[in-house]
């Protein structure tokens, strides 16, 4: 609740007080106007009286007289009319607005701090932060109470304008001071004069007003005397004549102005004038007006012509003494009307110059003497005098009173019945009814402060009023009843509230008199108010608000408001409910701050609170009240606070809100359009997610020739793909720099986003473009327009080809021309690119590519974007309009790095990195490269092989050296060999072409060929990722271009296929900012399956024996069956018609394969789809002359074609593909897993010698180490025309009996590998398995196929039989043959019953190296049949191992013989 | 956390979490003074602050969830409802409307507490947003129109 300055009992006395009224003489008048003041202005400060009166009672009971205050007017004052009234209470409401830069006052409510009043508007906005805060510091100061000083004001104000009425004589004045100066030449007369003038005024009927209490109003008479201009003698002879006429208690001489001239500039006077001065310039309404219109900066010309001096006068009641000729007791008017006009706004001059501090102790004394010796006896004496009159008239008593009066009264009684309601109402007693003289007496009583005497009174009045039906006085004697009982001291009795009640329903319903129910009501809110009974009052108050005066109803409802927050559990809902109430009834009066205040305070209560429709209506308000009152500020926050949240209003609802906002924004922004350009709230910014990309925008392809991909904004990143390319990088760059990487790599980004590291500053070139990703995000269900949307930076020049950094410029920032919209004006330095128009639509979310093209080298910062944000008007006719309305505005990119997390300050505290992606340096030119393909296909049979082109081209001004390519699949492509001829063909030219180099040759025995790996670039067993490209003269010069033949072939696995390309390419001098740069390539390839290939490779079993010599010699040396199974596996059956195995090529350091030994008649396999078939040949070993010693790195090729045309093998792009093919049995993995082969391998190298090198020699003995080369061609139909594809497919052998396929086995169980960082325990069964083992030696029985053999002459029939033994090893063999036969298997003595060995059952023999050794043997039958001679059993060991391994031999394959019995 | 109201045009009713007092559901029939319904709800909850804290020392326990008619205004009556959870529940009702009970009122106001217990229940309800069930929806509509002749 509003507190008070005064206590409630000051209030009430206040507000009722003896009134006294001024008659002054020209003369008189003359010198109080010296001091810039009127009589009764003069004497204002000094109305309370500080010491004690007394008076007795009718019963001679001594009353004290506390605190008195009497009120001093001109006679002619008069209230103003209703209208003015009106106006003057809304100019001291406004007139007072809180102060500014106070503490405010919080009030704490329940789970609520509100801060009411003071700072409320800064600290009551939403968007104020702290507001928290800043409350709990200030409630811990000592304000708790709010204060509503406007409606004080507004209170004394009405209080003070209120009419004197005729059924009261509180405001009627009591007595006349007649005030005449001591110069005059006859005082005495001049008093006579004003005397009589008194008289007339009252009695003669002439004027209605003033009211006076008592026909004989009490007269004091004032000789005025100016010390500095008159004769004191005079004066004083004067006054003793005077009191010889008057009695020394009816004249005072006051003698005043002892100072003389104005006071000196250093002696500092009290002016007790300025505080009233306010209040009485409630008479002249002009010099608030003009208080207000500094306040509230209203057009200050209107308020004068409204308030013009002439038309005060002109205005001026003809019921009031307004004598011109007595201009002087209007003085208070004049006065002011000439301040007002001459010093509008200037400190108002000084009241009471001429008056020093024994003056004002003068004046004092003077009021002190008059109402101690004057007034207060004048009104004991009446009150008397009435007393006396009503117990005389009691002996009639009062029920002969009343009886009379129902008897005679008939004039009355008819007259009521006539028209009873309205008459009531307007009833009116004489001045000399009975009824009043109690009333009348009662008022003297309360006057005085005796106040059981007046409640008895008013009791009394009252009783006769209701009886008499006059409303009117009846609701005027309750009021006073009720108040009087309140102010009671002692044992007061309960206050009578329903009196009060009575009388302002009375008042208001009965008597329709507003301003008397007003003042009822204030007087009863403040004494219900005093005793806590907020409910009540608020009830009251909030009864009071009508539609008739809005500055009314909107107090009392704050009033109330207040009043439900003070209440003992406080109803802070409801406060704030009243308080929008309130401020809404403020801005209906025209009293926008005041209704600003009240919204602010509510919304202290709503704010956060989940209603969000009141919130933002509150807000709404708040912005447009901010806006009238020119406090744009608050305004364009409050509008903005609505806009950002997201909003649950319509979509009219939100677009009315926007426009609102961008009109207050422009009006805004308009007078400081100078300055830098304000922040907008929408569309929102995701700074986070913005991106940044340096480099031109991808061109798409162009006919035949597809750029590179590169990196651009389109592509999400992908953590992945991020880390593939920086190892590639890195690769690359290793290569680049022989083998070393520097520590401080990064590898090169072309996009920075949240996802990449952004702590360094990125490098940009200059003429070369970057571009910025904006995310916008519109939370409204209105389309926002944004146009001349572009970037802001700053530049710092720098000149870096210069030593030590270069030469520092001065910075540049386009912020101003962007704030006038001439975004491109900078544009030599850098040119920026506007978008002229970017729609986001309803909550959509939508990015923006803005670019900027440096021109010069030096340090760049982008620091946000510039756009004028507007709405789309639905219709067409209002298109002009709507492009008027939109606000030039900025937002800032501020991106927040990652946060730090990494020594204990760091993660105790939240900290953030830097994140620079959006401040690049721009080094000097790099040379740029772009990459075309020619031809290049997309999707591929597995293995498939085709020619495309690849073009690089140097866009750049600086040449290009250095150029290299790194890649995930270095097997996919190759740009031939350095033997192979580079002769720049042209594509098309070569387009119906093989990519194979052929020769024409019948199919015969194989061709061959020996190559160096060295020559295709590979040296040792890794395969290059990284593939340098031969430049001419190592330079690509600007504006060059070079084509060169790339042959591609399709991944061994069907499937899509990823294929990451990194171009890699240097400047040729070293740029100390930007090392070398990249180009990335990311081809997408689609395999789709063509043939499987499976090879066996199968020791021979024959021996050397027949045959020519040199062959025998190479079988010497060992031969083997090469099995091939070829299957078609392609599933297109539209696509591919059939497949052609061409030719068949080995490639191997120790083997070739020797010759086709293929039983099929057709030397062309064609394999339909689905189709499987089987190509047989024998390899042997290459010959030893051919194995120098550097032939041991060296490739021996051998061809066996299979048509009519050889394909050499040995070059490109068959050789290139051969050396770059994937190891077969160790599939690709991952970093981690290498690390742990590693350790794998290291772990084993302390081995057992012994049983390692046994090992190796078992192993190598079964090794073959032979690959195989398919060459194929396909028929395939593609759009009714045949194409021939041709393709390769390899197949690696390695051991012998195991089958190896062209395509990797699916990886079965590729179980997760654990990475293990202690290394293995070397494999405890180190020794040679069994399987390895039996490859020691081979075995082959040499015998006569069938046998005749006449059993019935001889019943045994002996077969000769040759073991051939052969040592296939490299080392000595052991062999032990046993021919006994196994009895223990049941299964062999079924099988092997019928024969046996003749002879030696076991030999013990010695194999040297690669020995063959023949064993003859005898076998013994005894009948005809077929037996299988395969039984023998062939041990083997190493000679220098000891026994424990010897082993058993394979199981030979039966041996079939058969015996005829002739 | 706060309450819910429902309002129906001439009624509204309102759920509102129990600590906070933010609205969880506002529904309001006819929509279109909305806004001065937010504000009588809002306002009725000082009210309901004041009826729990005088009846919950009395009877903490045994304190009948139904508050009764909160206050009358002149067009409206405001009747509220606390659950033991200290949900608030405010249904407004155009005050012309005399067919309205109390014991009708009180049926509305279980069958909204049961039909908010359904919300609750719902496992993929994150307690505290603004509740957006169809269910609810319904039962509230159909309040409504069991009784046409106090709606609009």
């Amino acid at each position: 609740m509003a507190q008070c300055a005064q206590s409630v009992q000051e209030f009430i006395q206040d507000s009722f007080v003896p009134m006294v009224s001024v008659l002054c003489s020209e003369d008189a008048e003359r010198v109080t106007r010296k001091n810039n003041l009127s009589f009764p202005e003069l004497l204002r400060p000094f109305c309370r009286l500080t010491s004690e009166g007394h008076l007795r009672d009718p019963n001679n009971q001594v009353v004290v007289v506390k605190g008195l205050r009497i009120s001093v007017t001109g006679v002619n004052t008069r209230s103003p009319n209703s209208g003015e009234v009106r106006k003057l209470l809304s100019q001291a409401v406004s007139g007072c607005q809180p102060p500014e830069g106070l503490p405010a006052n919080v009030i704490t409510a329940g789970d609520y701090d509100l801060n009411i009043s003071d700072r409320s508007v800064k600290a009551s906005v939403p968007w104020y932060s702290d507001w928290k805060e800043m409350l709990t510091q200030l409630s811990s100061s000592k304000y708790y109470t709010a204060t509503t000083p406007w409606f004080e004001a507004y209170r004394e104000n009405f209080l003070q304008s209120m009419p004197a009425s005729d059924h009261e004589f509180l405001n009627h004045y009591l007595a006349c001071m007649l005030v005449v100066s001591s110069r005059e030449a006859v005082p005495t007369e001049q008093f006579l004069k004003l005397s009589q003038e008194q008289h007339r005024i009252q009695h003669s009927g002439e004027y209605t007003y003033p009211k006076w209490f008592i026909p004989n109003t009490l007269k004091y008479y004032v000789l005025l005397h100016d010390i500095s201009d008159g004769d004191e003698q005079r004066a004083d002879s004067v006054y003793e004549d005077m009191k010889q006429r008057y009695g020394t208690q009816g004249c005072y001489l006051l003698k005043i102005n002892s100072r003389t001239g104005a006071a000196g500039p250093d002696e500092q006077m009290p002016d007790p004038w300025s505080q009233y001065l306010q209040k009485t310039n409630i008479h002249s309404p002009l010099y608030i007006t003009i208080i207000f219109s500094e306040v509230d900066g209203l057009d200050l010309s209107d308020v004068v012509s409204e308030i013009h001096p002439l038309k005060l006068e002109q205005s001026a009641d003809p019921g009031f003494p307004g004598n011109p000729s007595k201009a002087v007791n209007s003085a208070d008017t004049a006065r002011t009307q000439k301040q007002g006009s001459v010093t509008p706004g200037a400190a108002p001059t000084a009241h009471g110059a001429c008056l020093t501090l024994n003056d004002h102790d003068r004046i004092r004394q003077f009021i002190q003497e008059f109402t101690f010796r004057g007034l207060l006896p004048h009104i004991e004496k009446n009150i008397r005098q009435l007393n006396d009159q009503l117990v005389s008239r009691k002996g009639l008593s009062r029920s002969l009173f009343s009886a009379t009066k129902k008897w005679f009264g008939g004039g009355k009684v008819p007259e009521k019945s006539i028209a009873e309601l309205k008459n009531t109402a307007g009833l009116l007693y004489p001045p000399e009814a009975p009824e009043l003289q109690i009333r009348k007496m009662a008022d003297l009583c309360f006057l005085v402060q005796h106040y059981e005497l007046a409640y008895s009174c008013y009791h009394t009045a009252k009783k006769d009023f209701l009886s008499d039906q006059a409303m009117l006085y009846a609701a005027g004697s309750l009021e006073m009843a009720a108040v009087s009982a309140f102010l009671q001291s002692g044992a007061p009795r309960p206050y009578p509230a329903h009196y009060m009640e009575t009388a302002i329903q009375t008042y208001r319903d009965v008597c329709k008199n507003m301003v008397l129910a007003e003042r009822c009501a204030l007087l009863s809110a403040e004494v219900l108010k005093s005793q806590a009974k907020y409910s009540d009052a608020a009830t009251l108050l909030i009864k009071m608000t009508s539609e008739d005066s809005d500055l009314r109803s909107a107090l009392l409802l704050e009033q109330a408001a207040h009043c439900f927050i003070n209440m003992r559990s406080p109803m802070v809902r409801k406060f704030a409910f009243h308080m929008i109430l309130s401020g809404h009834r403020y801005s209906k009066a025209g009293q926008k701050r005041h209704a600003l205040r009240c919204y602010c305070q509510a919304m202290q209560v709503y704010k956060g609170k989940g209603w969000t429709l009141a919130e933002d209506h509150i807000n709404f308000t708040i912005g447009r009240q901010s806006f009238t009152l020119r406090q744009p500020e608050n305004a364009v926050a409050a509008f903005r606070h609505i806009l950002i949240n997201d909003s649950k209003q319509t979509a009219t609802q939100q677009s009315a809100f926007l426009r609102e906002y961008l009109y207050v924004y422009k009006s805004l922004s308009q007078p400081s359009n100078e300055g830098s350009l304000p922040q907008l709230p929408l569309p929102c910014v995701h700074s986070a997610q913005t991106r940044v990309f340096f480099g031109h925008e991808p061109r798409l392809a162009e006919g035949e020739k597809q750029a590179a991909t590169h990196v651009w904004l389109d592509q999400e990143f992908d953590q992945e793909q991020a880390q593939l390319w920086a190892e590639l990088e890195e690769q690359v760059v290793a290569v680049a720099n022989r083998g070393s990487v520097h520590i401080s790599f990064q590898p090169t980004q072309y996009c920075l986003s949240s996802h990449t590291e952004n702590l360094r500053y990125p490098f940009a070139v200059v003429e070369e473009p970057m571009f910025v990703e904006v995310v916008f995000r519109n939370p409204l269900k209105v389309p926002l327009v944004l146009s001349d949307l572009s970037l802001l930076w700053k530049f710092t020049t720098k000149d870096f080809s210069k030593p030590q950094g270069g030469t520092t410029g001065e910075t540049i920032t386009n912020e101003k021309e962007a704030a006038a919209g001439k975004a491109t004006a900078l544009n030599d330095i850098i040119s920026t690119e506007v978008i002229p128009e970017f729609t986001v639509g309803l909550e959509e979310t939508k990015v923006a590519r803005l670019k900027l093209l440096p021109h010069k080298t030096g340090e760049l910062h982008v620091l946000g974007i510039v756009y004028n944000l507007g709405t789309r008007e639905e219709d067409n006719s209002a298109s002009e309009a709507s492009q008027l309305m939109f606000v030039r505005g900025r937002q800032d990119l501020e991106i927040q790095g990652p946060r730090l997390n990494v020594t204990k300050e760091e993660k105790t505290s939240v900290r953030h990195g830097p994140d620079r992606r959006l401040d690049p340096i721009i080094t000097p030119p790099m040379p740029l490269l772009e990459v075309f393909f020619i031809n290049f296909p997309t999707g591929l049979l597995c293995g498939e092989i085709r020619k495309a082109w690849v073009e690089f081209v140097n866009v750049s001004a600086v040449p290009l050296a250095g150029l290299r390519v790194a890649s995930t699949h270095p097997e996919f492509f190759t740009f031939g060999s350095a033997t192979a001829d580079l002769t720049p063909v042209t594509p098309t030219a070569a387009e119906h072409c093989s990519a194979y180099k052929t020769m024409v040759t019948p199919p015969s025995d194989a061709a061959v060929t020996l190559v160096s790996p060295a020559a295709f670039g590979i040296t040792g067993d890794n395969r290059p990722t990284v593939v340098e490209i031969p430049l001419t003269g190592g330079v690509l010069g600007p504006g060059e271009a070079l084509q060169i033949p790339l042959w591609l072939r399709g991944p061994d696995r069907e499937g899509v296929h990823e294929i990451s390309f990194l171009f890699y390419y240097e400047g040729l001098e070293k740029n100390a900012k930007l090392g070398h740069r990249v180009l990335r390539h990311k081809a997408v390839i689609c395999a789709s399956r063509s043939l499987s290939v499976r090879a066996t490779a199968c020791r021979s079993n024959t021996l050397p024996g027949r045959g020519k010599r040199d062959e025998r010699e190479e079988e010497r040396s060992g031969s083997m069956l090469v099995f091939v199974d070829v299957e078609n596996i392609n599933t297109s059956e539209a696509g591919v018609r059939e497949f052609h195995i061409v030719q068949v090529s080995s490639s191997s350091r120790q083997w070739r394969l020797h010759k086709c030994i293929n039983p099929a008649g057709d030397k062309d396999s064609k394999l339909a789809s689905r189709e499987r078939g089987k190509l047989c040949f024998r390899a042997t070993r290459c010959r030893t002359q051919e194995a120098t010693s550097d032939a041991l790195e060296k490739y021996t090729f051998a061809d066996l074609n299979l048509g009519n045309e050889q394909i050499v093998s040995s070059t490109t792009p068959c050789a290139d593909f051969f050396f770059r093919r994937g190891p077969p049995s160790e599939p690709r993995k991952g970093g981690v897993i290498t690390v742990g082969g590693l350790l794998r391998r290291q772990s084993l190298t302390p081995a057992n010698s012994t049983d390692d090198s046994m090992t190796s020699i078992v192993r190598k003995c079964s090794e073959v180490e032979l690959d195989i080369i398919v060459l194929w061609k396909a028929y395939v139909v593609e759009d009714n025309k045949q194409l021939i594809l041709e393709g390769q497919l390899h197949v690696a052998l390695q051991t012998i009996g195991k089958e190896a396929c062209s395509l990797s086995q699916k990886e079965e169980a590729q179980e997760m590998v654990l990475l293990k960082f202690k290394p293995d325990l070397p494999p405890p069964a180190s020794r040679p398995s069994l399987e390895q083992l039996s490859h020691l030696i081979k075995t082959c029985l040499h015998y006569p196929e069938s046998y005749d053999h006449p059993f019935p002459q001889k019943s045994l029939c002996m077969v000769p039989v040759t073991l051939t033994l052969s040592n296939c090893s490299l080392a000595q063999v052991d062999v032990i043959i046993d021919l006994r036969h196994k009895t223990t298997s049941p299964e062999s003595l079924e099988v092997h019953g019928s024969f046996t060995w003749l002879g030696q059952t076991q030999y013990k023999l010695q194999l040297r190296p690669q020995e063959v050794h023949g064993l003859s043997l005898k076998a013994c039958f005894f009948q005809a049949g077929v037996y299988n001679l395969g039984t023998p059993r062939v041990f083997a060991k190493l000679a220098q191992s000891g026994t424990m391994c010897e082993t058993s031999q394979q199981s030979a394959m039966p041996a079939l013989i058969i015996i005829n019995s002739v | 956390m706060e309450i819910c109201k429902v309002f129906f045009h001439l009624s509204v009713s309102v759920i509102l979490s129990p600590l906070q007092n933010y609205p969880l559901y506002i529904r309001s029939v006819p929509s279109q003074s909305e806004l001065k319904f937010h504000y009588t709800v809002h306002t009725s909850l000082d009210v309901v602050e004041e009826k729990i804290s005088t009846a919950g020392k009395a009877m903490a326990e045994q304190r009948e969830l139904y508050l009764g008619l909160l206050y009358p205004t002149e067009d409206y009556k405001v009747y509220g409802y606390v659950t033991n959870s200290k949900v608030k529940f405010v249904i407004v009702v155009d005050s012309s409307n005399t067919s309205l009970r109390d014991n009708e009122i009180r049926s509305m106001f279980r069958k909204l507490h049961n039909s908010f217990t359904d919300v609750m229940c719902n496992p993929f309800y994150n307690p505290g947003d603004p509740i957006q069930s169809r269910a609810m929806f319904t039962m509230v509509s159909g309040l409504k129109s069991d009784k046409c002749g106090w709606l609009v």
